[in-house]
């Protein structure tokens, strides 16, 4: 796996142009003019090429609370999707906080996202610490009743996993491990709720979760992993060849909770909310973290893991 | 543990032999589906165990034993974190009895995994979750609480 800032290398002004034309998208025309004072400078916003056949999709976590923070992120997901029309989220987990009744999931869930869920997004949940388990029957995550799961999306060569990180039963690693080993997917995606890595001072890295699982993601050829329980954004520097992602902070947030003196920081943004946005097109995923205010925090490409 | 799981296992088997008396819920139920065939089995539960005792399932040993499991984790170096943790979205001492239900409106605070990793394993139809600073033992189908032990996290 290769991670580089396209824009870095090639970046002239033309190609930022360029990618502002493209994309369309006011948030990638925003980070160009403006950045989130705490989120250290990126060399300049890499667009999502939003092509025909690529596969499109978003990350969300830690966002069911039912707020006004929660409801303003998703109206710029909604704002993104009329430009980059992502078929599916994946959430890492802490999908509704508090109470869990059918007003809740109402609240927290299928009114905020509801131009998504009219547009036929379709949301697929993993389980966080705070989420009853019996959301694995609510029809709108599409966890078909299991805890852990793997689908393969129509477009492109990609399989997700989403596992169950609270209750880390031994049949689940049993099961991934078999999964991952069938799979010939090029990407493996695995998301989950407890970061592997994190630099969340709150929690920061779940090395018990990680003895369990990183072999097995090593071994298999995973390119990335989502995860989230720390409320904010980071992209961790690659591990052992592996891109980690925290995306924690759909609704919830712990500001200035990343301890940058971890060293595993690539990029972080802890004043406000935020998602991701990931296109996967052949051997590159770009992708795109924007803001409660639009704005893309981070940006990227990344190389998919390939067989030695 | 073998007595605990002994009796987690009747308590199941009881759950599951009453809930196979409802309606199936289709794949497609709605939330309100859901709700109603979660208190139709509720009430089917507290009619079977209307003598339900605290101290049912956790009897004196299995209290004495979860204790001592969980003053392992929380007085180890990152038990006061984990504390923290659980005390979050916790609501604090509010009225619980065996054999009602779960308030609802009421969070379900987190239980950590690595506070799990010292309890026994549950079927899915039960779960742990700290209400103040009481072990409440869940039953998640029916939101009735099965038992109760009462401060088991050491200060």
């Amino acid at each position: 796996m290769k991670f580089c800032r396209r824009c870095a290398l090639t970046g002239t002004v033309a190609a930022l142009m360029a990618i502002v034309l493209r994309l369309g998208a006011a948030s990638a025309a925003f980070a160009l003019t403006r950045q989130s004072p705490a989120a250290p400078a990126p060399a300049a916003a890499v667009a999502l090429p939003n092509r025909e056949d690529s596969l499109k999709f978003a990350v969300l976590g830690d966002f069911g609370t039912g707020d006004r923070p929660q409801y303003e992120l998703a109206e710029q997901m909604e704002k993104l999707h009329e430009r980059f029309p992502f078929e599916l989220v994946v959430t890492v987990g802490d999908n509704l906080y508090g109470s869990q009744k059918p007003d809740d999931f109402r609240k927290k869930f299928e009114i905020p996202y509801k131009a998504l869920l009219d547009a036929k997004v379709k949301f697929y949940a993993s389980l966080g610490n705070h989420d009853v388990r019996e959301q694995r029957m609510y029809k709108l995550f599409n966890m078909d009743g299991k805890f852990y799961y793997t689908f393969k999306p129509d477009k492109q060569n990609v399989r997700f996993f989403a596992l169950d990180s609270t209750y880390r039963r031994p049949e689940q690693i049993q099961w991934l491990a078999k999964e991952l080993e069938s799979s010939n997917e090029r990407w493996k995606i695995a998301y989950f709720h407890h970061p592997l890595y994190s630099s969340g001072d709150r929690h920061g890295s779940d090395v018990d979760w990680r003895e369990f699982v990183e072999p097995l993601f090593v071994k298999y050829n995973v390119s990335v992993v989502f995860a989230g329980h720390d409320h904010f954004y980071e992209r961790v520097k690659p591990q052992k060849d592996i891109v980690y992602f925290v995306a924690g902070s759909g609704g919830q947030l712990r500001r200035g909770n990343i301890d940058r003196r971890s060293g595993i920081t690539a990029q972080g943004f802890d004043t406000d909310r935020a998602f991701l946005a990931v296109e996967i097109s052949a051997d590159e995923m770009f992708f795109n973290a924007i803001s409660r205010e639009g704005q893309v925090v981070d940006s990227g490409v990344i190389q998919r893991r390939k067989s030695e | 543990m073998v007595e605990f799981n002994r009796r987690v296992n009747e308590y199941v088997d009881l759950h599951r032999k009453l809930e196979g008396k409802l309606p199936a819920l289709a794949s497609d139920a709605t939330l309100e589906e859901v709700d109603a065939h979660q208190r139709a089995l509720e009430r089917l539960i507290q009619r079977a165990r209307s003598n339900a005792r605290q101290g049912d399932l956790f009897t004196k040993n299995i209290r004495a034993l979860f204790r001592r499991n969980l003053y392992r984790v929380f007085k180890a170096p990152e038990g006061a974190s984990l504390k923290a943790v659980i005390m979050e979205e916790n609501p604090g001492p509010i009225r619980l009895s065996v054999n009602g239900r779960f308030p609802d409106g009421v969070p379900l605070p987190t239980v950590p995994p690595q506070v799990l990793d010292v309890l026994p394993r549950l079927p899915t139809e039960l779960e742990y979750r700290f209400i103040g600073n009481r072990l409440v033992l869940l039953d998640v189908h029916a939101h009735t609480i099965v038992d109760i032990i009462d401060n088991p996290i050491p200060d």
